[in-house]
């Protein structure tokens, strides 16, 4: 029992801001998620993107406005790791924890079977001899692999995917886009930010744009590129807010 | 809350830090040891008070340094390799994390101040035995040393944890408490003495037995005192992670 609302929202984003200092990375941006969908987030290098994903997951605290999974705040849901699973930094492992260790770490904290790490591995297929070895001595991809594993630990409804495809190697991509659409399909949600924008056009139903923590598109993939392609409506949409 | 002491202890458990701190901890203490009862004169090193002198300034000390490194890792390491993320998304109730951390660095912080304790006895009787020297500690001494040393290695875990919950940064946390155990407190200890007995590493000497000048003679108000440095540090380290941001 996850005591999920999945009446609610996946994600529902209400006019969210958060300073740090004098500098704004998210000003008034609003946006919802439906159940059944993959969302690209995109966006320049600080955009707000990464600032936003850590907003709705709790690990910063809004300056106003409010970002809400399943109807209310991360910190409030009753088992989070069964309702969110997430990528941020491709980086967050000790380097000298096996990655199996990474993964029985977190499914001891959240109550998962150790069983399921093996499912998880398995899935992201990310073999025994690897999963016993160090993270440090893991390349780029293998990091990304494990990182999906972990979100995918929880058997979650909704995944935040920061720059998952970052290091995959071809056959990564195709494998991460084709587990994308089946966890869609299956009526998850994924909010995925990627610079690679074809990547994007080929697995995501809608497309958010922002630029200086402002939204500047919301659009299902067709209706924004209008016959362009998603690299001219995104650089159009960017100049114009740059000028 | 239990499933996040068990899945704390695990990463106790699963990096090689704490085997390094232990062998760190048996190394250190056996050599400083050994040069007191190598080094000093006989004069210095023949009676009861002398011994139990030798063996709390260096089991003691050393120990407390190690179960606070011990603490501020538990926090810091996490933070210097992102894990604090991944930690905090299964567990976004702050609180529970650093409730559990403290729960188990406790622990493991009372194991690292009885080894280092243990280590001083050890090797100090040794070496004073090999020298010649009789060895005049009661086993109430030692039994004071152990206990005390693994009451205040526990409570300087919790200091620990603390002062890394709130610095961060793993380096000025540990430049931080080491500048603290061995500098400021040994200035204190000379210049200041009615002071000195107040400050928490003369508290854990005062726990392990210490008689001189600067110490406090009752156990019971260095253990009260010493726990509410621990409560006041893990209290703090507690608030500071429930109010500020993780990058």
């Amino acid at each position: 029992m996850t005591g999920l609302d999945t009446a609610a929202d996946p994600v529902v984003v209400e006019r969210l801001t958060k300073r740090y200092g004098r500098t704004t990375a998210v000003e008034d941006l609003s946006f919802t998620l439906n159940a059944g969908t993959i969302t690209g987030f995109l966006g320049p290098n600080g955009a707000g993107k990464s600032t936003t994903l850590r907003l709705l997951l709790g690990l910063a605290a809004p300056t106003s406005g409010t970002a809400f999974v399943f109807g209310r705040p991360y910190a409030e849901l009753a088992s989070p790791a069964r309702a969110v699973g997430a990528i941020l930094e491709s980086g967050d492992f000790h380097p000298a924890r096996a990655g199996r260790g990474h993964l029985r770490m977190l499914a001891l904290a959240a109550g998962i079977g150790w069983e399921r790490v093996d499912e998880v591995l398995d899935r992201v297929e990310l073999g025994a001899a690897a999963a016993s070895r160090p993270v440090r001595t893991y390349s780029m991809g293998m990091r990304q692999r494990l990182g999906l594993a972990a979100a995918l630990l929880g058997n979650p409804r909704l995944l935040l995917l920061d720059e998952p495809i970052n290091g995959l190697d071809p056959t990564g991509v195709h494998w991460l886009r084709t587990a994308l659409r089946g966890f869609a399909a299956d009526g998850g949600t994924v909010l995925v930010s990627s610079h690679v924008l074809a990547e994007v056009a080929q697995t995501v139903d809608r497309v958010l744009i922002i630029n200086g923590g402002r939204l500047l598109a919301d659009a299902a993939i067709d209706e924004l590129a209008g016959g362009r392609n998603l690299e001219d409506a995104y650089l159009q949409l960017t100049a114009e807010a740059a000028s | 809350m239990i499933a996040q002491i068990r899945s704390e202890a695990y990463k106790l458990a699963t990096t090689r830090t704490n085997a390094g701190i232990a062998a760190a901890i048996v190394g250190l203490v056996s050599l400083a040891v050994l040069l007191h009862a190598f080094g000093l004169p006989v004069e210095k090193l023949g009676n009861q008070y002398q011994q139990r002198g030798i063996f709390i300034d260096v089991g003691v000390n050393l120990g407390i340094l190690f179960a606070a490194l011990l603490g501020a890792l538990s926090i810091t390491s996490e933070f210097r390799t992102g894990t604090i993320r991944p930690t905090l998304l299964v567990t976004p109730r702050r609180a529970q994390v650093i409730a559990a951390k403290t729960l188990c660095v406790l622990l493991a912080g009372a194991v690292t101040g009885v080894l280092a304790a243990g280590t001083a006895a050890g090797a100090g009787s040794i070496g004073l035995t090999i020298r010649g020297v009789t060895v005049e500690l009661t086993a109430g001494d030692v039994t004071r040393l152990l206990v005390g040393a693994g009451a205040a290695g526990a409570l300087w875990a919790a200091i620990g944890l603390g002062v890394g919950a709130v610095i961060r940064a793993q380096v000025p946390t540990i430049v931080g408490l080491f500048a603290w155990v061995l500098f400021i407190e040994n200035v204190l200890g000379g210049d200041l003495p009615s002071a000195h007995r107040f400050v928490p590493g003369a508290l854990a000497q005062a726990l392990g037995g210490q008689v001189r000048d600067g110490i406090l003679t009752s156990a019971a108000l260095a253990a009260v005192l010493l726990a509410g440095y621990a409560a006041v540090a893990a209290i703090t380290g507690m608030s500071a992670m429930l109010r500020r941001d993780v990058a």
